[in-house]
């Protein structure tokens, strides 16, 4: 009996200290959180749809309308005529209808902000359950942080990544509807395309993407790894 | 000179792998647990309800330990302060003589993550996580690899008599498995001391008696402690000790001698609520 009492140890170590839990290192803590999100991708595809919806939906209405803009800018004094008379540039000349993307743009940041931190907020307070579990077992509470901080990183940088790829997608063929692959003689689309605020739209929705997703999971996680463990176990949602 | 004399029992013992300390501090208390007046109230939309009233507990190194009591007489608040996941309002909780309200974040995690395994009347197994993967995460809170980690959490699961389920989700196991998971994983980082809040609450009698058959061997295979909570006197029959919990209060303690025990099930429990 007394041979096998050794594998117990004592709360207090050799030196008479306390034993103290250790911070696993980053790798760790990555291995763990990129186990998580495969272990439940069926749940985790269902929230990131959520992301790649808001982001497509932003950086369609964002870049469909510079793409216009600049079509209408930069065009030759000839096409721009003609394109005007064919009632293509109706959008951006009509006051109103100015006034209306500018609203779009505004609600679809919106419909993104509010969709992501409701989607993450779910997904998050869906699992209070198990992280007051997973206190129990020993996990520190700046474990269970990490962990929610890199989840929702990849995730929001999966779900952002295809979002704006949907996003430009349409953007792009909703202009080679438009103008087709030649706006006028000798004056083709892509030579128009304003690549450089293209390029920064992707940035900005990336940016606000990711930032939204990282901010919705990490609030509740670090609510929730802050409450006593049988608090954790014991909420409903 | 009394450095001297401890470690001189130790060799004599034949203790060998422990400091002199650690040594120390086992030799001057056998308890392992030990809880001094535990009251906790609740409030309830403006009512009070008296969850304990005072409990005093000691639990001496390899005792298994039944705390029994109707519903709602306070068993799980009582585990909970005891397991360090509740805070009491007044009283003490010492483990290996240590106060652990004194203990700080890092401290008590490593109390909940080596010292305790906890069992739960809900299982509390991670849904959408194997058998294994289950088991294993104790052990990688611990900081262990995942490889090492893997084979450990197979070889208790092993067993526990799961070797053909381990990579099963837990909706895919039986009660009496599910609880056979959760016993493992309780094991993970060689607790010792196991709190199981009626481990055998969901089960039928004869999954229940496996479990406590599994409580029991590990008592005397390994010299773990075991504190159990139950409201059926049929899961009794490992007990060294049966506490009877009334309202918040211990209203009886009984040592194995004094149970009348009949093939492996304690006969006539019901009287210890007379
Ligand atoms: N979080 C809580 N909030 C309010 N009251 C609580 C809470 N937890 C427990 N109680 C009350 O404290 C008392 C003791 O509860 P406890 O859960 O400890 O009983 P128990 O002996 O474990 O019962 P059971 O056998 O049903 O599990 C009960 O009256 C219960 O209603
Ligand atoms: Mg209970």
């Amino acid at each position: 009996m007394a041979t096998q009492r050794q594998n117990h140890t004592s709360l207090v170590d050799r030196s008479g200290q306390v034993r103290r839990q250790r911070q696993l290192t980053g790798k760790q803590v990555l291995l763990m959180a990129w186990k998580n999100i495969t272990v439940r991708m069926g749940r985790s595809m269902l929230v990131t749809s959520g992301i790649v919806l808001a982001l497509a939906f932003l950086t369609y209405i964002m870049s469909s309308d510079a793409i216009l803009r600049s079509v209408l800018e930069n065009a030759p004094p000839s096409v721009k005529e003609t394109l005007s008379e064919s009632g293509k540039f109706a959008v951006l000349e009509d006051a109103d209808a100015q006034i209306q993307t500018r609203w779009m743009v505004g609600l679809a940041l919106l419909v993104s902000f509010v969709g992501i931190l409701n989607a993450m907020l779910l997904s998050v307070t869906e699992r209070y359950a198990e992280i007051g579990t997973m206190k129990c077992l020993g996990a520190l509470d700046s474990l269970i942080v990490r962990l929610f901080l890199l989840e929702s990183f990849f995730q929001g940088i999966a779900g952002t990544t295809v979002g704006i790829l949907i996003g430009l997608l349409l953007a792009f063929t909703e202009s080679l509807f438009g103008f087709g692959w030649t706006v006028a003689e000798g004056v083709p689309l892509m030579g128009l395309v304003p690549w450089n605020g293209i390029f920064s739209i992707i940035g900005i929705a990336m940016l606000a993407g990711v930032a939204l997703t990282v901010a919705g999971a990490l609030y509740p996680g670090w609510r929730a790894a802050k409450m006593k463990p049988v608090e954790a176990m014991r909420a409903q949602v | 000179m009394a450095e001297e004399q401890k470690q001189n029992t130790a060799v004599a013992n034949g203790d060998q792998g422990k400091t002199d300390e650690e040594q120390a501090k086992e030799l001057l208390s056998s308890h392992v647990v030990r809880a001094v007046g535990l009251t906790k109230v609740y409030e309830m939309g403006g009512e009070k309800v008296h969850a304990l009233r005072g409990v005093d507990l000691t639990v001496d190194r390899g005792e298994y330990v039944s705390i029994m009591g109707p519903s709602g007489s306070g068993k799980s608040t009582l585990f909970n302060m005891i397991g360090g996941l509740d805070k009491p309002d007044t009283g003490e909780v010492f483990i290996d003589e240590v106060d652990i309200a004194s203990l700080d974040t890092f401290e008590l995690a490593w109390l909940r993550c080596h010292k305790i395994g906890y069992i739960f009347q809900t299982f509390n197994l991670i849904p959408v996580a194997s058998a294994l993967e289950n088991v294993m995460m104790p052990m990688l809170f611990a900081g262990m690899s995942q490889a090492d980690a893997q084979d450990k959490a197979a070889d208790i699961l092993r067993k526990v008599g799961l070797e053909k389920r381990l990579l099963n989700k837990p909706n895919e196991l039986s009660g009496g498995q599910q609880q056979r998971v959760a016993c493992a994983r309780a094991l993970a980082n060689d607790p010792a001391i196991i709190l199981a809040d009626e481990p055998t609450g969901n089960l039928d009698l004869k999954t229940g008696e496996e479990i406590i058959r599994i409580l029991g061997e590990l008592k005397s295979e390994f010299g773990v402690t075991v504190i159990s909570a139950t409201h059926d006197h049929k899961m009794l029959a490992a007990s060294d000790r049966v506490i009877v919990l009334t309202d918040g209060q211990i209203t009886k303690i009984k040592k194995r001698s004094e149970l009348k025990i009949q093939e492996g099930t304690i006969e006539g429990g019901q009287d210890l609520f007379d």
